[in-house]
């Protein structure tokens, strides 16, 4: 049975970070996941436009999700944590509140669209487990990634509100530690495993942000990780593309490569870090996945 | 299940800091606050904590387990005991508090930062002594959820802004306050609680709703942000770059549906900022292709009814 979803890929995937959508494509099609990026989509509102307007956020990803369920599938799925929270908020909202959903369907019906509640939303993360099941996954692993020390960085927005993720317990998550022992890598455990990354805020709180970045690269680097691995790609965005402006802070050394998640699945598929954009990178991840990778 | 449990208490005489361990037999339905008790009755006398009411009212309970803030009181030895798949707990007093022993904090100086948003009642004229002061039933919906709030302080101790800030950002029960009466339909002065939360760093916020998750009353301190935010513009605070950047988002998504990366920060920090202080970070994104200047985002299909929808949405606003 092909596991198929509506896909919905959010604004970085098809710029800042077009290497998660390279990477998601490919792991997709290598373990037989059908992926259809659902047609039209906008920007998610990244945790931002509410403090604009709350009912315009909610009625863009109505509609956002109104596409998916054209798409004739149970559940639409992403790969960003902020995109899973705002979708889910929304579907939260509108699957709670009749008045609520009767009023953006008002907006809707003049875009020609109807919300109706059919579809689940997910994360690529979840979907393994939940959908895939790891024990399929460790079928496909073609190199183990035997002797790659990882530190998950799971981000806020696949954990919390628990009332509208729901998928583990925010204080004690497992999800990322499970999939990364089917791949064979060793989960580090390191202080600032559940921080937040600060991306939201990196324009209107940028010292405070940059502060926290250099935290979050040496708090791994000091439990001897080889590398941080997010399912987040604005979490990427923050721990790797602002990195050099967060080392101005510190006098230690606080280089830490930072990796996707299905980059890192995408390895153990057997894929090389090219094929995965690994290169794509501002922190060079290349040099510490050659010395720990065998060869396939 | 386990038969015995082990615990590490912070422990703070006013200068010294250490660690000290418990270890007490498991018993089944019990509360943090019973595992507090007991040590303190039955193994040290010493050992300093707060509480009162035992019902999740007084608010006194709260420490940090794990890493997490609980109100102990409220909070079942059991689920812990579960959340964390262990019987090894460590107790501490709450972050972003000053500690004056053990696990009893300092609440004077969150009190007189509360001042500022003056969390009191400015009366409008359409209630008096003698006539009372009605509220129907919606206007008092809206406060019904802030006034929840029992001063524990779970939600400055979860917050991640405070504990990096310098101390101007105001704590998230600060902010509930100041939302709790610029709502109140019998308040006279909203923008006098709302513009000392405006200029004590209300954007700095950084999302990471740990404030609302960990509540122990679930008030939705979140969505007060937002409104907090959204009131803030209408005072006519958008020349920052909070309020700058959410209009960034806001309006891509009209003009072409998803976000322009090359012209955000352009968009929140102006040109000229821009230029002083992000070219290093501009190059390093084109030298690795992660943004590309010749690019033109184009619209997205049906951006017509995406306008549409915004055409609703303020029609609504100001209805």
């Amino acid at each position: 049975m092909t596991l198929r979803y509506a896909f919905f890929p959010g604004c970085t995937l098809e710029s800042a970070a077009e290497e998660l959508m390279i990477s998601t494509q490919k792991v997709a099609s290598a373990l037989g996941i059908e992926l259809i990026e659902i047609n039209g989509w906008t920007c998610c509102g990244a945790s931002h436009i509410q403090d604009v307007d709350e009912l315009l956020a909610t009625s863009i990803n109505a509609r956002n999700i109104a596409l998916g369920e054209k798409l004739n599938v149970t559940k639409i799925l992403t790969v960003c944590n902020t995109c899973t929270l705002m979708l889910r908020t929304a579907k939260f909202k509108l699957d709670n509140r009749d008045k609520l959903r009767e009023k953006v369907n008002i907006g809707l019906n003049n875009a020609g669209l109807e919300y109706k509640g059919t579809t689940e939303i997910t994360h690529f993360l979840w979907a393994l487990i939940q959908d895939y099941g790891l024990e399929n996954l460790k079928k496909k692993v073609k190199r183990p990634l035997t002797g790659l020390k990882v530190a998950n960085f799971y981000g806020c927005h696949i954990l919390m509100p628990p009332d509208i993720m729901g998928f583990e317990n925010p204080m004690n998550p497992q999800s990322m530690e499970m999939v990364m022992d089917v791949l064979g890598a060793e989960s580090v455990d390191f202080d600032q495993r559940l921080a937040c990354c600060g991306f939201h805020a990196v324009f209107p709180a940028e010292k405070e942000v940059m502060g926290l970045t250099g935290k979050n690269c040496l708090s791994p680097k000091s439990s001897g990780a080889d590398c941080i691995v997010t399912p987040c790609p604005l979490c990427q965005m923050q721990l790797d593309a602002y990195q050099p402006d967060a080392q101005k802070g510190w006098k230690e050394d606080i280089t830490m490569p930072i990796l996707h998640l299905p980059q890192i699945i995408g390895l153990a598929l057997g894929f090389s870090p090219k094929e995965l954009a690994i290169q794509r990178h501002v922190v060079d991840a290349i040099p510490v996945l050659n010395e720990a990778l065998q060869p396939v | 299940m386990y038969t015995i449990l082990y615990f590490k208490i912070k422990r703070f005489d006013g200068t010294n800091e250490w660690e000290q361990s418990y270890s007490l037999p498991y018993e089944k339905g019990k509360t943090i606050l019973w595992v507090l008790n007991t040590i303190r009755e039955q193994q040290d006398p010493t050992l300093t904590f707060t509480s009162a009411c035992r019902h999740a009212i007084c608010g006194s309970c709260a420490i940090r387990i794990n890493g997490n803030a609980f109100l102990t009181c409220k909070t079942s030895l059991d689920e812990v005991l579960d959340i964390f798949n262990t019987n090894h707990l460590t107790f501490e007093p709450l972050k972003n508090f000053d500690v004056i022993k053990d696990l009893s904090i300092a609440w004077e100086p969150k009190m007189e930062k509360m001042e500022q948003v003056k969390p009191w009642l400015i009366p409008s004229n359409e209630g008096s002594v003698e006539s009372g002061f009605l509220q129907d039933e919606e206007d008092y919906h809206k406060i019904a959820a802030p006034t929840d709030c029992i001063l524990c302080g779970v939600c400055a101790s979860e917050c991640n802004q405070l504990a990096v800030n310098d101390g101007t950002y105001l704590d998230p029960f600060i902010l509930n306050r100041a939302y709790r009466f610029a709502i109140d339909s019998r308040d006279a002065a909203p923008e006098e609680h709302i513009r000392p939360v405006y200029e004590n760093e209300l954007w700095k916020c950084l999302h990471c709703m740990q404030c609302v998750t960990k509540c122990p009353k679930g008030i939705p301190l979140t969505e007060q942000i937002s409104y907090l935010r959204q009131e803030s513009i209408k005072m006519g605070e958008v020349k920052n770059q909070g309020a700058k950047h959410a209009f960034a988002f806001h309006d891509d998504v009209r003009n072409k549906g998803r976000l322009n990366e090359m012209m955000l920060p352009v968009k929140t920090d102006g040109l000229i900022n821009t230029a002083m202080t992000k070219i290093p970070f501009a190059l390093r994104m084109i030298k690795k292709g992660k943004i590309n200047p010749l690019q033109i985002p184009k619209a997205v299909e049906g951006i017509k009814g995406v306008r549409e929808i915004y055409k609703f949405a303020k029609e609504v606003s100001e209805s």
